[in-house]
């Protein structure tokens, strides 16, 4: 390495910049959040797929 | 009546289908549309509400998610849908976590995981713990940052925050082994090794980063690839292996080029800078921050390019080249006052003022009295060097005692 800076100075320095706040930078890589979620199919589907295939049905019987 | 239903629910599947495909800000017109025409279907209405919440996070307007996701979970308590109000609350849990409030979080994630198990829904269990992870993990991350901490000495509160995070990954591991679920124990290794990072565990964490990486290639996930490599460089680095490091870090930056994300190449060609300052390698050091210095300006990054500056104006220096290594402290010194960076201000005149000193030394004295002065000042502070190089400092440090060393990554 190089001679650089008398001791003194390095001391005061050392407190006042902390060295990992000068070379710092955050890259850890996080993994996605995941979000719930919910469609109005899903609950369209459940609710009225009784009448809806009853609907198609008695059409189809009708024709 | 019927036909105001019918419209409410036509407009919400077009919002659903416009969000489905990628398309989040449209999506959220046609939800809007949906609501002001409104409907007396409550599980509609909730359904909606729960979409605008996550299409607005996707956005990251994390106040109108908060908004969203909140009437959701009044609505879902209104009606008595539990599952509903399970779904609700782990959404304003990873909403509020964001937004940095963790204690509300972790009580809305802690309901997700309570209703979960009440209703017997391993996946809901195992999703509620895989979020409380991440509401404990950005609890730690956020409580270390604030302070000047290294791995390994954290404070109390860091590591119990971390160390319940690395219990949380573990209880969500166990259920999506159980499960056969991939892609969430992909996720789970990643978050896990993260943690145990923090927590100075940097062999739990390559292990745990070497199975994420697995299942990336499982998946053919390029992205999740990059993440493995970039973490497992950083695991390295702590380690004291740098020339590991320095292989995973090389791959992150074929992977970021070939996904043409420029701000992830621009990391990953810093983190060699750094790996090559380490390994003394100083002109391929020089090199890679150059080549980071270019992609920080071409992104206005402010702070990146200050930070290419300053590891150029200290590589420069090792190398003798005082000139360079005076340009670029300058150059570090315009950008700290620029962007109010009073730390990095001063550290680049004290740079400065070395640098001056150097170059005014080397026309009146001669390289062997520096020397020696250099030898009487090692040998007076243990074979340690003080001196303001704190790259140097760090790479001394890491080979005395690999497992401590600040984190610069």
């Amino acid at each position: 390495s190089q001679p650089l800076a008398g001791g003194q100075a390095a001391e005061l320095q050392s407190k006042v910049v902390p060295s990992k706040q000068i070379i710092h930078s955050n890259n850890m890589e996080m993994e996605p959040e995941t979000m719930e979620t919910k469609s109005v199919t899903d609950y369209f589907s459940k609710l009225h797929m009784g009448s809806l295939v009853y609907s198609c049905t008695s059409k189809r019987k009708n024709k | 009546r019927s036909r105001m239903e019918a419209s409410c629910l036509e407009l919400a599947l077009e919002g659903e289908r416009l969000c489905k495909a990628g398309d989040c800000r449209a999506g959220v017109s046609f939800f809007e549309a949906a609501v002001q025409v409104g409907t007396e279907d409550l599980r509609t209405l909730s359904a909606i509400y729960s979409q605008l919440g996550n299409a607005y996070f996707y956005l990251h307007e994390y106040a109108k998610a908060l908004e969203y996701h909140h009437h959701d979970l009044t609505l879902a308590r209104t009606i008595g849908d539990l599952l509903g109000e399970a779904k609700a609350s782990g959404n304003l849990g990873n909403t509020l976590k964001v937004l940095g409030n963790f204690e509300e979080a972790i009580v809305c994630c802690q309901r997700h995981l309570d209703i979960s198990r009440e209703l017997n829904d391993k996946v809901g269990e195992a999703r509620a713990l895989y979020n409380l992870g991440n509401v404990y993990h950005s609890k730690g991350k956020n409580v270390a940052n604030a302070g000047t901490h290294d791995p390994g000495e954290l404070p109390d509160d860091v590591k119990n925050a971390l160390q319940k995070a690395a219990k949380y990954y573990e209880e969500n591991l166990s259920i999506v082994t159980e499960l056969g679920d991939r892609a969430a124990q992909g996720r789970a290794f990643g978050n896990l090794g993260n943690t145990h990072y923090l927590l100075g565990n940097f062999r739990s964490a390559v292990l745990a980063h070497e199975q994420r990486l697995l299942i990336a290639k499982e998946f053919g996930d390029r992205s999740a690839e990059r993440r493995a490599y970039s973490n497992l460089g950083n695991a390295y680095i702590f380690l004291g292996e740098f020339e590991t490091a320095a292989e995973y870090y090389r791959r992150t930056l074929q992977l970021a080029r070939q996904l043409k994300d420029r701000a992830v190449e621009a990391q990953a060609c810093y983190s060699l800078g750094n790996t090559y300052t380490l390994l003394q390698d100083y002109e391929k050091a020089i090199d890679y921050h150059l080549k980071h210095l270019v992609i920080a300006q071409e992104l206005h990054d402010k702070i990146g390019e200050g930070r290419a500056c300053w590891s150029l104006g200290n590589a420069y220096t090792a190398l003798g080249n005082h000139d360079q290594a005076i340009h670029f402290a300058g150059r570090h010194l315009e950008i700290s006052r620029e962007v109010g960076d009073r730390s990095g201000e001063l550290t680049a005149r004290l740079n400065l003022s070395d640098l001056q000193m150097v170059l005014g030394l080397s026309y009146s004295t001669n390289n062997s009295m520096m020397a020696e002065s250099h030898a009487v000042e090692n040998s007076l502070n243990g074979g340690r060097p003080r001196g303001r190089r704190y790259s140097m400092e760090n790479m001394e440090l890491m080979k005395l005692t690999p497992e401590k060393v600040p984190n610069w990554n």
